[in-house]
């Protein structure tokens, strides 16, 4: 800052005088060198990292653009504080409560069926914009020229995506882990009670968001057009559940029960199933009866498999 | 200043056609030799190739060192200037060959090499939902300044390249005038060493086009930013380059200081209001080589001599002098008669 001062008094006498009065004078300063830090490469992949979470949510870009994201995310929400008002008013009923407890339809275990499909959504809303508006634009050849590589582009934008993803899953999980650990008659036994099931959040949130949101990025780098991106979204996270759910139906065999692994919405059922020790929502899925780390292997192997179209993709577009 | 119309057709053509000849052999190789500027040139190729799939060459073997100072590089369109640009840049790969830019081997170098470098492509590259504050911010960041400094590097690039009060609106409403000149701002936000501009007037009106030449002449020559400027046009390259790389069809035509292309051609030209036949006859009589020309009378250079000659003899037939120069070869020239040969 002070530096900066400096340069610039330091140039005043070589400026030129604009206009002069009484009120006093401008002076055009013309071009100003930079002598500050440069960052690098680095520094560069981080502003990109928290420019494109910020766009996920609109911010940074005028009213419209937040209304989609932040009403999923409210939605996403809900559930869990409607989940800490039943437990609020099940600690303070005695048996009675344990029975409604029991029956919550919000708990760790259901709120990814819960959160799923308005996760999907902020993908097929958001993904779309955040890679295709570069390519509509030819904005990655300003990208591509400065301090970036196209890896970094790359894997700044999924990254950005999907701790986007996974604030809007790991909020709603925060909010009824909290709200159970605050109402419970005893704070730190009901913290006791409630610790076992962070590892499970956090793994479920992080399959989540990663499955769902490279899927998405992997779809949204071909194609500048955001409603080709939007629909093509969609169609890949619904159509293999449907196929798998009609092959269950009529096939019953060892070799046909893998074919869960392929549909992103049963893999991640599966695994949520399997973390916590859970009913699977899909028919297939409990039909299927996988090893749990089958689901887990086939989400990271979706997971890399899907940012690596994202980033092959990149590597070689036309910039 | 540089004559105009110089093809027209005297009998000094052979002359001017021989101090051509003497540029071409003294200061500039063909396509292939190397052309050393400079102990570290601030851009050297060394046999740069690409071919792009499907068998189109775009650039063929270039050979060449660059130094700082304002580059014109001229050639027509497809000729290979905007590959050359983005080879520079890393943004695409060269078949064969190798390009380093200030020192770093851009193959290898690139984020470090781009860090110094700005770019503005001659295509649309500007989102049209995006302010120019906030477009210009963000690349300054994605260039690796600081976000404090990316903010007020965006203020100073923007009022440098002329941008006040509207760069706060969204760029879809903005002139092509003022696109361009937000191009050229994310090129320059974080101060380059080097400014590579891909056909910076395009679709200007006249005004326009001016103002852009002389924001590029400032930056270039009055802040030391080195600057390579593609066009095809050459009264562009002729207004703001001191240094002309020509290429065809991949292939490099010349290289050589704007002043050697535009050099004097031995031809002294006077002007006179009336009686240019008397003053050439005058001349002829004191064994000048001499050609009349309408209002304009073309004298052989010899040396300071030939001043005081044509003084003599203009005070001589009592005529009105409205003009005497040098005559210089003019870019169109040289392309008008070499392009063809190449």
């Amino acid at each position: 800052m002070t530096a900066s001062r400096g340069a610039t008094t330091d140039r005043l006498p070589d400026a030129q005088v604009r206009a002069s009065g009484p009120g006093g004078s401008i002076y055009d300063l013309g071009y100003q060198g930079y002598e500050g830090p440069r960052l690098g490469r680095e520094a560069a992949i981080r502003a990109l990292f928290w420019h494109t979470v910020r766009s996920c949510y609109g911010i940074g870009r005028g009213g419209r653009a937040k209304i989609a994201p932040f009403t999923l995310a409210a939605l996403a929400v809900l559930p869990a504080v409607v989940g800490v008002g039943i437990a609020a008013v099940a600690a303070q009923s005695g048996e009675v409560g344990d029975v409604l407890e029991g029956n919550s339809p919000i708990r760790y275990a259901t709120y990814h069926g819960l959160v799923s499909t308005l996760v999907m959504l902020f993908c097929a809303a958001q993904a779309p914009e955040l890679l295709g508006r570069d390519q509509r634009f030819g904005v990655l050849p300003v990208y591509f020229s400065r301090a970036l590589a196209r890896l970094d582009y790359a894997v700044a934008k999924v990254l950005g995506l999907i701790v986007s993803l996974s604030a809007m899953v790991v909020i709603p999980y925060a909010v009824l882990f909290i709200g159970r650990v605050l109402v419970a008659p005893d704070p730190i036994e009901g913290l006791s009670e409630e610790l076992p099931s962070l590892p499970p959040l956090l793994a479920q949130s992080l399959l989540t968001s990663g499955l769902l949101g490279t899927i998405a990025m992997a779809i949204s780098a071909f194609t500048p057009r955001r409603a080709y991106a939007t629909v093509g979204i969609i169609a890949a996270f619904l159509i293999p559940s449907i196929v798998v759910a009609l092959v269950a139906a009529m096939l019953s065999g060892s070799i046909e029960d893998w074919i869960v692994v392929l549909s992103p919405i049963d893999v991640l059922d599966g695994s949520n199933a399997a973390l916590f020790d859970a009913r699977a929502d899909s028919e297939a899925v409990r039909a299927a009866n996988l090893d749990p780390l089958a689901y887990y292997g086939a989400a990271l192997a979706g997971i890399a498999v899907a940012a690596g179209v994202t980033i092959r993709r990149y590597l070689r577009i036309a910039a | 200043m540089v004559a105009p119309d110089m093809a027209r057709p005297t009998a000094l053509a052979g002359r001017v056609q021989r101090a051509r000849d003497g540029t071409t052999n003294g200061t500039v190789a063909g396509a292939t030799a190397p052309v050393t500027l400079a102990a570290m040139p601030l851009i050297a190729l060394d046999g740069l190739t690409k071919r792009y799939p499907g068998g189109v060459t775009a650039l063929d073997g270039l050979t060449l060192d660059i130094e700082p100072g304002i580059v014109g590089l001229v050639g027509a369109n497809g000729a290979g200037k905007s590959t050359l640009l983005k080879l520079l840049l890393g943004l695409i790969e060269p078949t064969t060959g190798t390009a380093r830019v200030m020192d770093l081997d851009v193959r290898h170098n690139g984020p470090a090499v781009r860090q110094s470098v700005g770019y503005m492509p001659e295509h649309d590259c500007l989102p049209p939902d995006a302010s120019a504050t906030d477009f210009v911010g963000h690349m300054a960041r994605m260039s690796g300044l600081p976000r404090s400094a990316a903010r007020e590097r965006t203020a100073e690039v923007l009022r440098h390249v002329g941008l006040y009060e509207e760069r706060y609106r969204a760029i879809g409403g903005y002139s092509t005038g003022m696109k361009q000149r937000v191009k050229l701002a994310q090129a320059l936000v974080h101060d380059p060493r080097l400014l590579l501009l891909d056909e910076p007037t395009n679709g200007l009106d006249p005004a326009g086009r001016d103002e852009m030449l002389e924001l590029v002449r400032r930056t270039g020559s009055e802040f030391g930013i080195a600057v390579i400027l593609a066009s095809h046009l050459l009264g562009e390259i002729e207004r703001v380059c001191d240094f002309l790389v020509a290429i065809d069809a991949g292939r490099l035509l010349r290289a050589a200081p704007l002043g050697t292309f535009t050099e004097h051609t031995g031809v002294l030209a006077v002007e006179v209001e009336t009686g240019s036949d008397a003053l050439a006859a005058a001349l002829g009589a004191r064994h000048l080589e001499v050609v009349a020309d309408g209002r304009w009378v073309l004298v052989a250079f010899g040396g300071e001599g030939t001043y005081d000659l044509i003084r003599d003899a203009i005070a001589d037939l009592g005529l009105s002098l409205i003009r005497l120069e040098l005559r210089r070869h003019s870019l169109e020239d040289l392309f008008r008669d070499e392009v063809p040969a190449a």
